[in-house]
């Protein structure tokens, strides 16, 4: 397999855009990639482009041909990509894929989502399923497994509420997140429960936006002007859907990291700067455990130690994560990505990790028996 | 497959029935007088893997139409749960309580809805029994029979 890397990243400002429509984020999200790396639409050969509900919400299908035409690019092979959460970094995969093969030498990489819904009303989706038939909702299977994480190691409703403190604090950092605005431990609890012990400010918020990157090879990205960024490991995995499995811990994440660190030859300890789907307070903690930056059990200390805090030893969402960035399912893999690329480049402003040469972005989507359906592990560095 | 696990399919229903089932084939409904609710589940004769809600093609050894049928027993430990404060997109008024039941006796784990307590009252490791009953009303006004599960013994109510 070839060296892959990135050239130009992207992406619109998440939040509320009730007026714009999957096309024209996107766009905006290709237009700033493509001029970031100074490369023209003609040059791209290929374009994966993720969007998870387009057809849902928007009536709107294989979104990426309207996305692409948006900046000139046309005529080449357009793929559309659905993962759930992990819609954007499945389109890195195979952006990846198609480089590291040799099949292209440059790429483009799109997720777009429009995911705003009225006040008050959950995203009915998976309505075909049996679980949510019967009364299954996507806060309620997270708060299934902060209360057994809870129950075997102790984990607070206070140190899961200073997972939202913090990425909120480090969205206010960031011009591109939806959140602008901190809050307090207790205001996190106070909050509005939504599923035990999950409030409000627990759970990451329905958002609009799009982000977008540049994939090339070696000889492409030379001419990059030290902008490239490398892809040091590239991982897909699926659930084992095993019907009695532990919830306090997800296998396939384990398994994706595992991969990860083998194919980048390095591991946990030499990361310096690290994006997780933190869809949920606890789902952060999850992934401390699950990409090894502590024990099982430890991801509580973890937060309480300030450990992955923008200054701490390992930083943990300095976007802001899902929790403040926002989360437009397709587009937030991408996101996630755009912003490692931002710190190892030395361009993330205010929540700029020092000296960061080495990140890993994570995220998973999809729920399928109390599994997760799709699990990806990128790891990069300058 | 019997007629009475059939009868209802979606909430659409039957102009002439008062009810539809969730799901078809998770359980008997209405039950004969004196019987007991009870799930149906799949045993693969090849394997002796069990599976809720019951299937035709083995997911551990892929054999294929070797599923015998199993009735789960209604007893189960619960292994989660969480109350719900939002009312549900399918119509499941707030709150309530669901999560996940493993039933020792086939070694399976059920996704369940609570009842027959204060929801924040179900723990962990409490011993659960199933009932069949309505869990909502359909968008056609029908009510949309699920299952749920209850406290073996009713703890105090606060």
């Amino acid at each position: 397999m070839r060296d892959v890397y990135i050239t130009g990243v992207g992406m619109t400002v998440f939040g509320k855009h009730p007026d714009r429509s999957l096309r024209d984020l996107g766009g905006e999200a290709c237009l700033a990639a493509l001029r970031d790396a100074g490369v023209q639409p003609k040059e791209i050969e290929a374009g994966y482009c993720g969007n998870a509900l387009g057809p849902v919400l928007q009536g709107e299908t294989s979104v990426g041909q309207n996305v692409f035409w948006e900046v000139g690019i046309n005529s080449v092979p357009i793929v559309n990509v659905e993962n759930a959460c992990a819609t954007g970094s499945t389109a890195l995969h195979q952006a990846w894929v198609s480089v590291a093969s040799g099949l292209y030498d440059m790429v483009i990489v799109a997720g777009t989502e429009k995911v705003v819904m009225p006040k008050g009303t959950f995203l009915d989706v998976g309505a075909g399923e049996l679980e949510v038939k019967l009364g299954e909702v996507f806060p309620g299977c997270f708060a299934l497994i902060a209360q057994k994480h809870m129950e075997l190691y102790g984990t607070t409703r206070e140190q899961l509420a200073k997972v939202s403190v913090k990425n909120h604090m480090n969205g206010t950092l960031n011009p591109y997140a939806q959140f602008q605005k901190t809050f307090t431990v207790q205001e996190v609890l106070d909050s509005p429960m939504i599923a035990d012990p999950l409030t409000l400010y627990s759970c990451c918020p329905n958002s609009d936006g799009a982000a977008a990157l540049i994939v090339c090879s070696r000889k492409k990205a030379v001419k990059a002007k030290g902008k490239a960024v490398r892809i040091l490991a590239s991982v897909l995995a699926t659930g084992i859907y095993e019907n009695q499995r532990d919830f306090t811990s997800w296998e396939v994440e384990k398994r994706a990291a595992g991969k990860a660190y083998t194919m980048a030859s390095l591991g946990p300890e030499d990361l310096d700067v690290v994006e997780v789907h933190d869809a949920f307070t606890i789902s952060e903690i999850l992934h401390y455990e699950g990409l090894g930056l502590c024990r099982p059990g430890e991801g509580g200390r973890l937060i309480d130690e300030g450990i992955t805090a923008l200054g701490g030893r390992i930083p943990v969402n300095p976007s802001g994560g899902l929790l403040s960035r926002g989360h437009p399912v397709g587009a937030s893999g991408v996101a996630q990505v755009v912003e490692i690329v931002w710190q190892l480049r030395g361009e993330a402003g205010k929540r700029q990790v020092e000296k960061a040469r080495v990140g890993l972005a994570q995220i998973m989507g999809g729920n399928k028996e109390g599994d997760t359906r799709a699990c990806t592990v990128h790891i990069f560095s300058r | 497959m019997s007629e009475k696990r059939g009868i209802q399919t979606t909430d659409e229903g039957q102009p002439n029935e008062d009810f539809v089932l969730v799901q078809p084939g998770l359980f008997d409904y209405p039950l004969k007088e004196g019987e007991k609710p009870f799930l149906l589940a799949a045993r693969c004769s090849k394997c002796n893997a069990v599976f809720f809600p019951a299937r035709t093609r083995c997911r551990h050894c892929g054999a294929n139409d070797v599923m015998e049928e199993v009735r789960l027993p209604g007893r189960g430990v619960v292994y989660a749960s969480t109350v719900v404060h939002v009312d549900s997109p399918s119509g499941i008024k707030a709150p309530y309580a669901f999560g996940y039941v493993d039933v020792p006796a086939e070694g399976v784990r059920v996704f369940a809805l609570f009842t027959g307590c204060d929801p924040a009252l179900i723990r962990p490791g409490q011993e659960v029994e199933l009932v069949i009953e309505p869990i909502r009303t359909s968008h056609e006004q029908k009510q949309v029979i699920g299952y749920k599960y209850k406290p073996v013994r009713e703890r105090v109510s606060q």
